[in-house]
C-alpha cells in the first residue's frame, strides 16, 4: 500500500498517476460533503444559532432593503429637530432635523459593512500571522508573536483616537483602524492552533511525502483552523461594531452627514433630561441586537465546528 | 480675543456715557437679595468652556492662545494689567481696580503719561514703571508673535517711552490719536512684569529691579528673554511649581495646575491691590463638552458654584434653579464669524473672490439658527460691530442682513461667474478675470469644496454647522465637516502664508467669534489689518486697512467707525453667524459678589458664600 493509500483507505488499492499526484500527495476528501452537512445540521439544531441567524437577516434587510422600501431624506439638516415619533416620522427627528428612521437604517449599512470587512481583513491578516509563525516556529514566531506582544500592549482607545484624530473618518479608514487592532487576537489564537497541528500525523505525512513548508500552511495548517477561523470572525464582527459604536459615541465615527449607530447614541445622550428617547434607545436597541446576534451565531458556529461538541 | 460659544461681553469709551449705562442695564446681576450670614473662607468652583481650559499663562500671548480662557479668566487673576475693564457688570475702565491711574494726554495727544498705584509683587518687590517698560521692551522686540500685533499700529505707533521715576510712565507717539481708542485698544494690552523674569534660564537668579543692563534693555536680550518665557508657558505641567510664574501681583496665585486644565488659586497673601479674596480656594474645572459640564451641574452636591446650562438643556432650566442655582444670561460685546484661509495654496484664490465669499454668507441661515438652535439667546452678527448689548456702534449695515438666506442666491452668484453644477457640485468651468468668470487664480474644473473644522463638544454650534452643510449642499457647494476641541481649532486657525505646510487648513469655526478684549473699542484692528497677529485667514485689504487706521485718529470717531462696519458688512472678510451669549449662567445661590463682567474678565476676588 502506497502512503497515499495508507492516508486515504477510500482509495482501495487504486494507484495513482504520479503524474497527478501534487508534492504533498493529498486527494480530495471523500467526507467533505458530509462534514458540511454534519456541521450545517449541528448549527441549525442550535437554537440561539438560530435566533442569531434571523436577527442578522432581519438587519441586514432592514438596513439595505429597508431604504427602498422606507423614504426619507436622511442627509439633509433642517430646523424642525427632536420632533417625537409621529406622522411623516415614526421614530422622531434628531438634533439636526433628520429622519431617524431613515438614519437607522443608513448608521445599520455602515455598521454592518465596517463590521463585516473589518472582520474578513483581520482574519485574513491574523490567519496567515498565526499560522505562518506557529508552524515555522523558532526565531520566526518569537519575533511575530513579540511584535503582536507589543502592539497588544498599546491601549487599543489610544491607537483608535490617534488614527481618527489625524485622519477624516471614512469608512476606509474606520476599517483599517479597527482591523489593525482586531487582527492581534485572531493571530494568537491561530498561533495556538498552530502549534498543535504541526505536530499531528498528516502534517508529518506531508512532509515525509515531500510537500514543501508553505504548502503545509496553506493546504494544511490554515484549513484545519477554519474553525477556530470561522467562529473568531463572527466575534470580531460584533467587537467591531462595538468598536465602531464607542468610535462614533466619543465623536470620532464618520463625519456628519454619514450615520452610525454610535453617533447617533452620543447625539441623543445630550438630550438624555429632555427624555426624548427616540434619540437614544432605537440606536441603542439595534447596536444590542446585531451584537447579539453576531455572538449566537459565533457561539452556534463553534459548538458545530468544535468536534467533541458535536451530537453524532 | 478668541471665545467659545458658551460666551460674551462689551466695550465701550469714556465720551460715551449714556452707552455705558445702556450697557449696564443690559449686565446680568446674579446675587440673591435674601438675607444670609457671610462666610469667610470656602471653595469656589468655576467651571470653563467645553474643551476650552487654560493653556497659556505668560501675559504676552500668541495667537493661538488669545483666548478669554487664558487672559480673562486664567492670567488676569495672577497678573494684572495696567488698566481692569469692567465697573461690576457694566463696560467701561475700572480705574478703582487698575494699577494705573487714568492717562493723562497731552501735547495734541502725542505724549501719555501715566503713573501707578502702590502695588507689590509676591517676591517683596514694588510694581513699578520698570515692570511697564520690561514689558514694553519685550513687546517691541516680539511684536509679531504677539497675538494683538497690528502693524503700525501698537508698538509702532510709540515712538519712545520711558520711565522718569519709578510710578511715571511716558510714552512719545508718532502722531495724535484719539484718546479714547488708544486707551482702550492700546493701553488696556499692556501688563507689567517682574523683573524677577527677566532673564534667560530657570538656572539664573531673579535679578535686581535695580540692577543695570538686564537682558531686556537691549533688542537681542529681549528676544532670548521672550524665548525663555515663551518656552516655560508651553510647559503647562510647571505652571504651579516655576519660580518664574510664582511671582505675581493680582489677587490670586496658582496653587496647583494640570495639563487638562484644572486650575487650583489660592489667595496671593501679598496683594495689595482693593477687593482682597475672601475665597480660601477658587478653583476652575476643564470639561470636553457642554453635556459634560451639565451632567455634574445637575447631578447637585454643589460640585460646581458657577457653571451653565447648554441651550440644548434649556428645558432644565427650573432643575437646576431647584438645586440652588440662580440662572442667567452671561452677555458679552463681541461677534461671531468663522474664518476662511485667504492664503490656503488650493482654496485661498476662491475664498478670495467677493461673490464667492457673498455666495457663503447667503446660506447662513441667522434668524433660523438664533430661534431654533439658540433658543434665542443670541443676537445676528452682520459686520465686526456687536449688536448686543446695546451699544450705540453699531450702524443700519450691521443691524441689517445685507445677504439674507438665500440658497437660489448663493446658486445665482455662483453660476453668473462661470461656476456649473457637475456631479451635483459646483465647477469653474469658466476660468479667467472677466467680470463673468470665476476670478484670478481659479483653474478650470475647480471645485466648490472646503473643509470646515468645527468646535466639539457644543450642541448648537453642531447643528448650525449641519445645516450650513446641508443648505452649501443645495447650492452646490460641499462642506466636508470635522470637529475638535477649542484648543485645536484655534491653535489650526493660525495666519500662515502659502507654502507653509501649516497652511492648509480651509475654514476653522472656533464657535465664539471675537470678544472685544482687550481690544475694547470695535475698530476690528487686531483681526482685519493686514498682518495683525489675529488676523486668522490672512484678510489682506488696502481699503480695510485705510478704514481701520482712519478710526484710530480720526476727530469724528462714530463717521470712521460708520464708514468701517458698511465696507466690511459688505466685503465680509469672514462668514458671519450668529453671536450667543457667552454662557447662560448656573451661579450658586450661596455664592455672592459674582458679576458677570463685560468683558468676561473673572473676580474671584470678589466672591463669598453666605450660610
Amino acid at each position: 500500500m502506497s502512503i497515499a493509500e495508507s492516508l486515504n483507505p477510500d482509495l482501495e488499492g487504486g494507484v495513482l498517476d504520479a503524474g497527478t499526484v501534487p508534492s504533498g500527495g493529498e486527494v480530495a476528501s471523500a467526507y467533505t460533503g458530509a462534514a458540511w452537512r454534519l456541521t450545517m445540521r449541528s448549527f441549525f439544531d442550535n437554537r440561539l444559532g438560530l435566533v442569531g441567524l434571523v436577527l442578522l437577516v432581519l438587519l441586514l434587510l432592514f438596513s439595505f432593503i429597508g431604504p427602498f422600501v422606507y423614504h426619507s431624506d436622511t442627509l439633509v439638516a433642517n430646523y424642525s429637530i427632536n420632533l417625537p415619533p409621529g406622522p411623516g416620522h415614526p421614530l422622531g427627528t434628531d438634533g439636526n432635523g433628520r429622519d431617524i428612521l431613515g438614519r437607522l437604517m443608513l448608521g445599520g449599512q455602515a455598521s454592518l459593512i465596517i463590521g463585516i470587512a473589518s472582520a474578513i481583513v483581520t482574519t485574513i491578516i491574523g490567519t496567515l500571522w498565526g499560522a505562518i509563525a506557529g508552524f515555522f516556529g523558532g526565531a520566526v514566531d518569537t519575533v511575530m508573536m513579540r511584535i503582536v506582544d507589543v502592539l497588544l500592549a498599546i491601549p487599543t482607545i489610544f491607537i483608535l483616537l490617534y488614527l481618527q484624530t489625524i485622519y477624516h473618518p471614512t469608512v476606509t479608514l474606520l476599517i483599517a483602524t479597527i482591523s489593525s487592532v482586531s487582527w492581534l487576537t485572531a493571530a494568537r489564537l491561530v498561533r495556538g492552533e498552530t502549534l498543535t497541528l504541526r505536530a499531528r500525523e498528516f502534517v508529518r505525512a506531508v512532509k515525509v511525502m515531500g510537500g514543501s513548508r508553505w504548502r503545509i500552511v496553506y493546504r494544511h495548517i490554515i484549513p484545519n483552523t477554519v474553525g477556530v477561523v470561522v467562529v473568531q470572525a463572527t466575534f470580531t464582527v460584533a467587537n467591531a461594531i462595538l468598536i465602531l459604536a464607542t468610535l462614533g459615541f466619543l465623536g470620532f465615527g464618520l463625519e456628519p452627514p454619514a450615520a452610525d449607530w454610535g453617533s447617533m447614541l452620543s447625539g441623543g445622550v445630550n438630550y438624555i433630561y429632555d427624555g426624548y428617547w427616540w434619540l437614544i434607545y432605537p440606536a441603542g436597541l439595534l447596536i444590542v441586537l446585531t451584537v447579539l446576534a453576531f455572538n449566537f451565531i459565533g457561539d452556534a458556529l463553534r459548538d458545530a465546528l468544535e468536534v467533541r461538541l458535536q451530537r453524532r | 480675543m478668541k471665545q467659545i460659544t458658551r460666551k460674551r461681553a462689551i466695550a465701550l469709551i469714556g465720551t460715551t456715557a449714556a452707552a455705558a449705562m445702556l450697557l449696564a442695564a443690559c449686565g446680568s446681576s446674579t446675587s440673591s437679595s435674601s438675607s444670609t450670614t457671610r462666610v469667610t473662607g470656602g471653595t469656589a468652583t468655576f467651571a470653563e468652556g467645553p474643551g476650552a481650559s487654560p493653556n497659556y499663562i505668560f501675559p504676552l500671548t500668541p495667537p493661538s492662545n488669545f483666548s478669554v480662557d487664558n487672559l480673562a479668566q486664567f492670567q488676569i487673576l495672577m497678573y494684572r494689567p495696567l488698566y481692569f475693564f469692567g465697573v461690576g457688570n457694566a463696560a467701561g475702565i475700572n480705574y478703582a481696580d487698575s494699577i494705573a491711574n487714568p492717562p493723562v494726554f497731552s501735547n495734541g495727544n502725542k505724549t501719555v503719561t501715566i503713573t501707578l498705584k502702590h502695588y507689590v509683587w509676591s517676591d517683596g518687590e514694588q510694581v513699578t514703571s520698570r515692570d511697564v517698560i520690561f514689558w514694553m521692551n519685550l513687546l517691541k522686540a516680539n511684536k509679531t508673535a504677539w497675538a494683538a500685533y497690528v502693524p503700525g499700529a501698537f508698538p509702532d505707533n510709540v515712538v519712545s517711552y520711558s520711565a522718569p521715576n519709578a510710578t511715571t510712565v511716558v510714552f512719545q507717539l508718532n502722531q495724535s490719536y484719539n484718546p479714547t481708542w488708544f486707551t482702550y485698544n492700546e493701553l488696556s494690552q499692556i501688563t507689567p512684569l517682574p523683573i524677577a523674569w527677566d532673564r534667560t534660564s530657570l538656572s539664573q537668579p531673579a535679578p535686581s529691579p535695580t540692577a543695570a543692563n538686564l537682558p531686556d534693555t537691549t533688542p537681542s536680550g529681549a528676544v532670548a528673554v521672550y524665548k525663555f518665557l515663551n518656552a516655560q508657558a508651553t510647559s503647562l505641567s510647571t505652571y504651579a511649581t516655576s519660580p518664574i510664574w510664582a511671582v505675581v501681583d493680582g489677587p490670586w496665585k496658582l496653587s496647583s495646575f494640570t495639563t487638562e486644565g484644572k486650575a487650583v488659586f489660592v489667595p496671593n497673601k501679598s496683594y495689595t491691590g482693593p477687593n482682597k479674596p475672601s475665597l480660601s480656594q477658587f478653583v476652575e474645572l476643564p470639561f470636553t463638552a457642554d453635556s459634560a459640564e451639565f451632567n455634574v451641574l445637575r447631578s447637585g452636591g454643589g460640585a460646581i458654584s458657577f457653571g451653565y446650562i447648554p441651550v440644548s438643556d434649556l428645558s432644565q432650566k427650573s432643575t437646576i434653579e431647584s438645586l440652588g442655582y440662580n440662572v442667567t444670561p452671561w452677555i458679552d460685546f463681541g461677534f461671531n464669524y468663522w474664518v476662511v484661509n485667504f492664503n490656503n495654496p488650493a482654496v485661498g484664490p476662491i475664498f478670495k473672490q467677493t461673490y464667492v465669499r457673498q455666495a457663503l454668507q447667503h446660506l447662513v441661515d441667522q434668524p433660523a439658527w438664533i430661534s431654533t438652535f439658540l433658543k434665542g439667546y443670541a443676537v445676528p452678527s452682520y459686520s465686526p460691530v456687536p449688536l448686543a448689548p446695546a451699544n450705540p456702534f453699531a450702524d443700519s449695515s450691521s443691524r441689517n442682513n445685507l445677504f439674507p438666506y438665500s440658497v437660489s442666491a448663493a446658486k445665482s452668484l455662483l453660476a453668473s461667474h462661470g461656476w456649473k453644477l457637475v456631479n451635483g457640485v459646483m465647477t469653474c468651468e469658466s476660468p479667467g478675470t472677466g467680470p463673468t468668470q470665476c476670478g484670478a487664480g481659479i483653474a478650470s474644473g475647480a471645485t466648490m469644496t472646503f473643509n470646515l473644522q468645527y468646535l466639539s463638544g457644543v450642541t448648537a454650534t453642531q447643528q448650525e454647522m449641519a445645516a450650513y452643510q446641508s443648505a452649501a449642499a443645495q447650492a452646490g457647494i460641499k462642506i466636508n465637516l470635522s470637529s475638535g476641541t477649542f484648543n485645536q481649532v484655534i491653535t489650526n486657525a493660525a495666519p500662515c502664508t502659502p507654502t507653509q505646510a501649516s497652511c492648509k487648513w480651509e475654514m476653522e469655526n472656533w464657535g465664539g467669534g471675537w470678544e472685544y478684549s482687550p481690544d475694547n473699542y470695535p475698530t476690528g484692528g487686531e483681526i482685519f489689518a493686514t498682518g495683525a497677529g489675529s488676523n486668522f485667514g490672512s484678510w489682506n485689504d488696502p481699503t480695510t486697512n485705510t478704514l481701520i487706521q482712519q478710526t484710530h485718529t480720526a476727530t469724528n470717531a462714530q463717521a470712521s467707525l460708520n464708514a468701517y462696519q458698511d465696507y466690511m458688512a459688505r466685503a465680509l472678510p469672514v462668514v458671519f453667524q450668529p453671536a450667543a451669549n457667552y454662557q447662560i449662567s448656573a451661579i450658586s445661590k450661596k455664592l455672592r459678589g459674582v458679576t458677570q463682567n463685560a468683558y468676561l474678565n473673572l473676580t474671584p476676588e470678589q466672591w463669598y458664600f453666605v450660610k
